[in-house]
């Protein structure tokens, strides 16, 4: 089979340049310089080459009163016309893509089902004009969706001035043809015929099951003929857009929450489905930077580096934390717009959040990995029954470190198994109020896990050793801070200080 | 002014760091405290009552519905001098019970007069520990097998017997059968009447009245 005569037969079933090319298994840049390559092929080029989309191969003894209507290529539809490009940009353009800013864009195109059946129409065809040279397991062709990638995917990106990202914005555009659904009604009855041992239920014909069963090798010509033309008939009628679909990437946006109120839960706290706290750390945040990044706020998964219970502060540096932003229009932020989400969260005066900013997504896991090992810093106020001596304020400085066995609080017991876990208190310090000697200030350094308010008052006996026990007299908490989490991440950065 | 040095001095907390958060200073933790604080059973838990042969407990029913069950302050062995305690009640070792994950599998099933552990008193009473309340067995207390002493002296709580799981749709019928802080007052007010009918009633008579009410509330 010679190049040129492939390319001829190819010409009168209808076939485009760009799927001639297909045929003659062009790859990669081949497709930029169509006449170039046809020359390096041997192919000679036709003087109308570039018009291909005007040229009929089948209907030559057309009506001469009917206006002569434009013919799409039978093998791709005109996927790759001028025209259809033209079209599909517009319908980008037109579609809310302007609202992303995303550099990098990805396409994902879904195919009328059409085009796997033409293309097996094709390869009948060729087997028979060509005869083995055509091999019946790998087909003849650059596969449509490769070629989509190889030919659509530059010119669109081009046009639009975006680069291509796996990440990037996502535009799914699913495509129709008139031709489909009777051609899929036909090869609905095809399929009762093809693969009669597969009719007891009902079958779904998927694109999966085209590309797995419909091959020559495992479909007969003549069965095919029987259902539908070989080789593939040019059509009328042009592709239509359906659809197209915007999913902007994942955007991630880290910083470090501070919290002032003693009354103000992680997240929305419900009871029974009734909510017992009107706001949340988390929607105080997304409140103030989501809008920037999506309409759908509600999609945006807040994560932190631990929590804290809702009667305790966050002081210090804060804790690090994390905003999941599907869907995200914008994908970076600059210093002048995070110090306005920053000095936002501000006005709630119950939440302060620091460093905020863009961090790559692979970076976000930094905040779950090796929780148990971090060390946190809590100061906690604490109450004597009687004056405090010497004695307990000896015992409560500890500068080493020691273990306790700490049973499940029974605060969590209700839906959370029963375990003995052993905590490592790194450090210990007891200072006292002066003017009151039953108040003791407390600042504790522990293994991350650790129940605080249970450590002080050691929970009736299910927490030892504990504060209590040590200093063998009862001793409560009644308000705890914590003051440091021991994650250097994410990189501190001063949005107040302009670039 | 050297001769009475505070030894506390060194000692002294100073709310050293000026931070702003929010635009405002942080004020310090030590503005939280309050002198009446209420006690962790106070803020958690409700007192609920439960007498079996003259004798109260107490059921300590926290806010997520788990209970801890207690003697109550009044009950006699406390006055008697308590010698030992243990979970095996015979049949069953309540010490044995394991539950495993959220749903507290394979703890067993008590009922409100089941019995929970078994007191001697140093003169020489046993006192049957009721379940007090229909539930699930989470936790037995072992310290105080060791050292039953410890019920004497422990504050309020921390001589828990057990720590029982009750289905949350039983919990309603579970606290109508006990009896509250004032049903409970109500009910010490009434026996302390008897008891003064009785002054010249000696303690080993009591204890035969204790028998002979206790015999009354088994045929009941």
């Amino acid at each position: 089979m010679k190049n040129q005569e492939l390319v001829d037969y190819l010409v009168s079933c209808g076939v485009c340049t760009i799927c001639q090319l297909r045929y003659l298994r062009a790859r990669g840049t081949e497709y930029n310089d169509i006449n170039q390559s046809f020359q390096r092929l041997g192919v000679k080029v036709p003087e109308n080459q570039l018009r291909m989309d005007e040229t009929n191969g089948i209907s030559t003894d057309e009506q001469p009163f009917k206006k002569p209507r434009l013919s799409h290529c039978s093998t791709c539809l005109g996927i790759f016309s001028e025209d259809f490009q033209r079209e599909l940009i517009e319908g980008i353009i037109a579609s809310d893509f302007s609202k992303y800013d995303s550099e990098g864009i990805v396409l994902a195109i879904t195919m009328p089902m059409s085009l796997q059946l033409r293309q097996l129409s094709m390869w009948f065809a060729l087997q028979r004009k060509f005869g083995p040279t055509v091999h019946s397991n790998s087909p003849p062709d650059v596969p449509i969706k490769e070629a989509v990638k190889l030919i659509l995917h530059p010119i669109i990106c081009k046009k639009l001035d975006k680069k291509y990202d796996a990440n990037g914005l996502m535009i799914s555009i699913d495509l129709r043809h008139t031709v489909e659904e009777p051609e899929v009604d036909k090869l609905v009855e095809l399929n009762r015929v093809a693969f009669p041992g597969k009719t007891l239920k009902r079958i779904e014909i998927s694109r999966g099951l085209l590309e797995k069963q419909y091959q020559p090798s495992r479909v007969k010509a003549e069965t095919y003929e029987k259902y539908l033309p070989i080789p593939p008939p040019a059509v009328e009628e042009s592709l239509t857009l359906k659809s197209i679909d915007l999913q902007g990437p994942m955007v991630c946006v880290a910083g470090r929450y501070r919290k002032l109120s003693r009354e103000l839960s992680h997240t929305p706290w419900l009871l029974q489905g009734v909510r017992q706290m009107e706001d949340s750390i988390e929607e105080i945040i997304i409140r103030s930077v989501g809008p920037h990044f999506t309409e759908t706020v509600t999609k945006i998964t807040f994560m932190s580096s631990g929590r804290e219970d809702v009667d305790v502060r966050c002081l210090g540096k804060g804790r690090p934390f994390v905003l999941e932003i599907p869907n995200s229009r914008h994908s970076s932020l600059t210093k002048e717009q995070a110090l306005a989400m920053e000095q936002a969260v501000d006005k709630s005066c119950k939440v302060s959040i620091l460093n905020l900013q863009v961090v790559p997504r692979e970076q976000a896991m930094h905040i779950k990995t090796g929780e148990e090992q971090k060390r946190k810093y809590y100061r906690a106020l604490c109450a004597l029954k009687e004056p405090a001596t010497l004695e307990i304020l000896q015992k409560l400085q500890i500068p080493e470190s020691f273990d306790i066995q700490q049973k499940t609080p029974i605060r969590v017991l209700h839906r959370r198994p029963l375990h003995t876990r052993p905590r490592t208190i790194y450090s210990v310090k007891a200072r006292l109020q002066r003017g009151n000697p039953l108040v003791l200030v407390i600042d504790i350094v522990t293994q991350a896990g650790t129940y605080i308010k249970e450590l002080v008052h050691g929970e009736f006996g299910r927490t030892t050793p504990s504060f209590s026990s040590i200093i063998g007299k009862p001793i409560d908490i009644q308000a705890l801070d914590v003051v440091g989490i021991d994650l250097d991440w994410p990189p501190e950065v001063d949005n107040s200080v302009s670039q | 002014m050297a001769a009475t040095a505070d030894p506390l001095e060194s000692f002294y907390f100073e709310h050293e760091e000026q931070q702003r958060i929010c635009g405002q200073p942080v004020s310090p933790i030590t503005d939280g405290f309050d002198p009446n604080y209420p006690s962790v059973v106070d803020r958690f838990f409700t007192r609920y009552y439960y007498i079996r042969a003259n004798a109260a407990y107490q059921v300590l029913y926290h806010s997520n519905r788990i209970c801890l069950i207690c003697l109550a302050p009044t009950h006699p062995a406390l006055a008697q001098g308590i010698a030992t305690l243990s979970f095996d009640v015979g049949n069953v070792d309540r010490s044995q019970n394991v539950v495993k994950g959220k749903g507290k599998k394979g703890g067993m099933i008590l009922q409100a007069d089941s019995t929970l552990a078994l007191l001697t008193t140093e003169t020489g009473q046993t006192y049957k520990i009721p379940s007090c309340i229909r539930g699930k067995l989470v936790e037995v207390n072992a310290a105080l097998v060791a050292e039953p002493k410890l019920l004497e002296q422990l504050p309020e709580g921390a001589g828990y017997f057990a720590i029982l799981l009750p289905k949350i749709e039983n919990c309603d019928l579970i606290k109508e059968k006990l009896l509250t802080q004032e049903q409970y007052e109500e009910y010490l007010k009434t026996s302390q009447e008897q008891d003064t009918e009785h002054l010249e009633t000696s303690k080993e008579q009591k204890e035969e009245e204790n028998m002979k009410a206790n015999k009354e509330q088994l045929t009941t």
